[in-house]
C-alpha cells in the first residue's frame, strides 16, 4: 500500500469498526458521507478523491471485514459511473430484463442493493453495456439476500435511462470479490482468537493438530481471495479487467466454501447461534458468492474465452494481461 | 488479520521480449514428440537444452557478471522461469544450480569455489544436487546424523543422504552435515560443497513407482575434502539452509507442474466444449491466474530484501494442492484412456502417478501447514 492508501485504509477501518459496533441508522450513512467515502473514485476536479480501483478494493475489503451493514460499496461504484450526473446516493444491480429503446427503459431491475433511499441505480442494459436511471421513476419491491442485506426488484415504465459503456456486472463482481476477501480474513481472525481461548480436554483447541491444520488451510484460501481481488483491481485499473475479474470472482467464490465450513467447524455450536458474531460474516459470504455471478457463470465465461482462443494461446493470453 | 499482503506487481518492461526469446528457444530446441516430457518439466533433465539456455544468457540471470551471471532483475528471472515451465521445457539438469546453489556459493562460498563452479553453472554445464534428507531425517531435517570432522586442515565426511534428486547427473552436492560432535537438532550443522566424483562418494539409484529414476541414495565413506569445502560459517548450516526456503517454496515450479495437462485438456475441448469441461477449464485457469500473482508477489518481496517465509509456505501448500488436484479432476471430467495413445491420456496417466510426490518434495503438506499454523499464532 502506498501512503495515500494507508491513510484511506486507516480512516475507513476506524469508521467501519465504529459503525459495525452499533446498530446502523440514518446517521450512520451520514457518517460515511461526511468523510466523502462514496466519492472515492470520483475525479478530483468534481470534488472526489480521484482514487483508482486498487484504492477502492482496499475500502471494499474493509467493508467486508467489518460486515458493514451500509451500502458504501455500491454507492462508491455508482458515483464513479454517474460522473456527477446525479445528486444523492446511488446504487447498483446485477440484472435487468426488458427493453431499452433509445433512452426509454421498460422492464425490471433485480437485486438492487439498498434501493430504498437511493437516488439512482446502475444496472446492466439489455443488449450490453450498462444503464443509469433515476430512482424516482422506480416502483420498489423490497426483499433481502440471505444475510438480510436489502436487495430490491425495481419496476420501470417508460423511464429515462442513459447508457454507460461500463460493465456493471463485472464491476460488481470485482467489488464482491474484495468483500469476500475481507470477510474471510475477519472469519479467520475470529476463528484463531476463539480456538486460542476455548479449552476442551484440558487445553486450548489451538493445541490440537487437527485444528491447526484446518486453520492453516483456511488461511491459504483467504490469502488466495485477497490476491485475486487485488490482482483484478490492478487489471481493471489498466483498463483490461475482463479476464482478471472473471478469475478473481471465481477464485474468491471457491474460497468461501472452504473458509465458511472451517470457521463454523472450529467454532462448534456457539458459532451457529444468532448471538455469536460469526454469522454476519458467513451469511454475507454465502450471499456474495451468488451475487454478480456464481461459479458456473464465471467459469463458463472464462472457459469459453480460453477454448475460443485454443490450447496454444492459454499461457500467452494469461501473461499478456499483466505484461 | 491479513495473512498474505499481495503486492502490486509491476512486471519488467523487458518481459515481452524475454517471453519471446524463451518461446523461440523452446520452439527450436524442445522435442514435443512425447507429451509426458512436458509435464513436471523441472524434473526432466536435458543437458543439451541446459547448455542452449546458458548460451542464451538465461541461467544465473541475477548473478554478477564476474561469475558468468547476467545481472538481470529477480522479476526478469521470474518471467523466464515461468515461461520455461509453462512451455514444458526440460530444465531439470540445471534447475537446482540455478535456483539455489549458484546463489549460495556467491553469498557464502570461498572465492576459489565461486570461480571454480559458478561460471559453469551459468553456462548450463555444471549441475548440483542438495543433500538434506537422511534415512532418519526426512521431514524432520534437524535429525541430520551424517558427519564432517576436522582432520588437520581437511574435512572427513561420513554418513548417508537419501531422496537426493539428480545426484546421478550432478557435479556437486551441497550437503548439510553435523560438524559438532554431540550437538542436537539444528545446532552444530554446516554446509559443504562436495564434488560428486570425490573418492568415497557413491550413489545408488532409487526407482520411483513410475519406473523413473530421479531419486538416489548417496553415501559418504571417509570422503576427504579441503578446508575450503565448507560453505559459509561452521555451525551456521541450519540458518543458511532455512534462509533459502522462501525462494525454494514459492517459485513457479510449485504450481505449474500439471499445466501441460490443462493445456492438453483445452486442446481436447476444442472451441465448443461441453458444460462440465468448460467449467473445469475456467476453474483451473482462475486458480492458475491467482497462484501466479501469489508466487510473483513473493518474488517481489524477496527482491526487496524481505524474507516472506509464511507467505511462501502458503504458496507452496496451495500450489502443490492445485497441481496435485488437476489429474483427478481431468480424469473425472473426460473419458480418456490414461495409458494413451491420445496425448491427453498420456499426460494424465503420467501425472496421476507422479502427483502424489508434489505434496512431499520440498516440505510435506503437513510440515507446511504446521508452519502456517505457527504463523497464525496457534503453536
Amino acid at each position: 500500500m502506498n501512503e495515500q492508501q494507508q491513510m484511506i485504509a486507516e480512516m475507513a477501518d476506524d469508521l467501519f469498526a465504529d459503525l459495525s459496533a452499533r446498530k446502523t441508522s440514518d446517521s450512520s450513512w451520514e457518517a460515511i458521507e461526511s468523510v466523502g467515502l462514496p466519492s472515492l473514485m470520483v475525479d478530483a476536479d468534481r470534488g472526489g478523491f480521484g482514487g483508482n480501483w486498487c484504492d477502492a478494493v482496499i475500502v471494499f475489503r474493509l467493508a467486508g471485514y467489518r460486515a458493514l451493514a451500509l451500502p458504501v460499496v455500491e454507492a462508491t461504484i455508482a458515483a464513479a459511473l454517474a460522473d456527477g450526473a446525479f445528486d444523492g446516493r446511488g446504487t447498483i444491480a446485477p440484472a435487468a430484463e426488458g427493453t431499452l429503446a433509445g433512452d426509454r427503459f421498460d422492464g425490471t431491475i433485480t437485486g438492487a442493493a439498498w434501493a430504498e433511499g437511493a437516488a439512482y441505480v446502475v444496472a446492466p442494459a439489455p443488449g450490453g453495456g450498462s444503464m443509469i436511471l433515476d430512482m424516482a421513476q422506480a416502483s420498489i419491491g423490497g426483499a433481502a439476500n440471505i444475510a438480510g442485506e436489502p436487495r430490491a426488484n425495481l419496476a420501470f415504465q417508460g423511464a429515462t435511462a442513459r447508457r454507460l459503456p461500463a460493465d456493471i456486472f463485472a464491476l460488481g463482481a470485482l467489488a464482491r470479490a474484495a468483500q469476500i476477501a475481507g470477510a474471510l480474513d475477519a472469519s479467520l481472525a475470529m476463528s484463531v482468537a476463539y480456538v486460542n481461548e476455548r479449552k476442551q480436554f484440558g487445553r486450548p483447541l489451538a493445541k490440537f493438530q487437527a485444528v491447526q491444520q484446518s486453520l492453516a488451510t483456511f488461511a491459504c484460501e483467504a490469502a488466495a481471495a485477497n490476491c485475486a481481488a487485488l490482482g483484478a483491481a490492478q487489471a481493471q485499473g489498466r483498463g483490461d479487467g475482463d479476464y482478471a475479474i472473471a478469475a478473481a470472482k471465481l477464485r474468491a467464490n471457491r474460497a468461501v466454501g472452504v473458509g465458511t465450513a472451517l470457521a463454523h467447524q472450529v467454532h462448534g455450536a456457539i458459532g451457529f447461534t444468532h448471538e455469536y458474531p460469526l454469522h454476519p460474516l458467513t451469511r454475507r459470504l454465502w450471499a456474495w458468492r451468488s451475487e454478480f455471478g456464481g461459479d458456473s457463470h464465471w467459469s463458463g465465461v472464462l472457459g469459453d474465452r480460453i477454448c475460443a482462443r485454443g490450447a496454444d494461446q492459454f499461457w500467452a493470453d494469461l501473461t499478456a494481461v499483466t505484461d | 488479520m491479513q495473512t498474505f499482503v499481495p503486492e502490486s506487481i509491476t512486471w519488467p518492461d523487458t518481459a515481452p521480449a524475454l517471453r519471446a526469446q524463451v518461446r523461440a528457444l523452446v520452439a527450436a530446441h524442445v522435442d514435443r514428440g512425447d507429451p509426458r516430457r512436458l509435464a513436471n518439466s523441472w524434473a526432466v533433465p536435458d543437458p543439451r537444452f541446459s547448455r542452449a539456455l546458458g548460451a542464451a544468457g538465461l541461467i544465473g540471470m541475477t548473478w554478477p557478471q564476474s561469475y558468468g551471471g547476467h545481472e538481470r532483475s529477480p522479476l526478469e528471472r521470474y518471467v523466464v522461469l515461468e515461461e520455461l515451465l509453462a512451455a514444458g521445457a526440460p530444465v531439470g539438469a540445471h534447475w537446482i544450480a540455478d535456483r539455489q546453489t549458484g546463489a549460495l556459493l556467491i553469498r557464502y562460498g570461498t572465492e576459489e569455489a565461486r570461480e571454480r563452479w559458478v561460471p559453469g553453472m551459468a553456462r548450463g554445464e555444471i549441475y548440483a544436487c542438495i543433500g538434506l534428507s537422511e534415512p532418519n531425517a526426512g521431514s524432520d531435517l534437524a535429525s541430520v546424523r551424517a558427519t564432517a570432522r576436522h582432520d588437520g586442515d581437511d574435512w572427513i565426511l561420513d554418513g548417508q543422504k537419501v531422496w537426493t534428486t539428480n545426484a546421478h547427473h550432478a557435479h556437486v552436492m551441497i550437503a548439510l552435515m553435523r560438524t559438532e560432535e554431540g550437538s542436537e537438532r539444528n545446532a552444530g550443522l554446516s554446509q559443504f560443497l562436495v564434488p560428486m566424483d570425490a573418492p568415497g562418494v557413491s550413489i545408488r539409484p532409487i526407482i520411483d513407482l513410475t519406473g523413473g529414476h530421479d531419486f538416489n541414495e548417496v553415501f559418504f565413506d571417509g570422503v576427504r575434502l579441503p578446508a575450503n569445502a565448507l560453505v559459509g560459517v561452521e555451525g551456521d548450516g541450519w540458518r543458511q539452509v532455512t534462509a533459502e526456503l522462501s525462494l525454494e517454496r514459492s517459485g513457479p515450479e510449485r504450481y505449474l507442474s500439471s499445466t501441460a495437462l490443462l493445456i492438453e485438456l483445452i486442446r481436447r475441448a476444442g472451441a465448443h466444449p461441453d458444460t462440465a469441461v468448460r467449467a473445469l477449464i475456467g476453474r483451473l485457469a482462475a486458480e492458475t491466474w491467482t497462484l501466479r500473482l501469489m508466487s510473483a508477489s513473493i518474488a517481489v518481496k524477496i527482491a526487496r530484501g524481505e524474507d516472506p517465509a509464511l507467505e511462501a509456505t502458503m504458496v507452496k501448500d496451495l500450489g502443490n494442492s492445485f497441481e496435485q488436484a488437476i489429474p483427478e479432476l481431468v480424469q473425472a471430467a473426460v473419458e480418456v484412456d490414461p495409458a494413451g495413445p491420445e496425448p491427453l491420456g498420456l499426460v494424465l496417466g503420467h501425472l496421476l502417478q507422479l502427483s502424489p510426490s508434489f505434496s512431499l518434495r520440498g516440505g510435506t503438506r503437513e510440515i507446511l501447514k504446521g508452519i502456517i499454523a505457527r504463523g497464525l499464532g496457534l503453536r
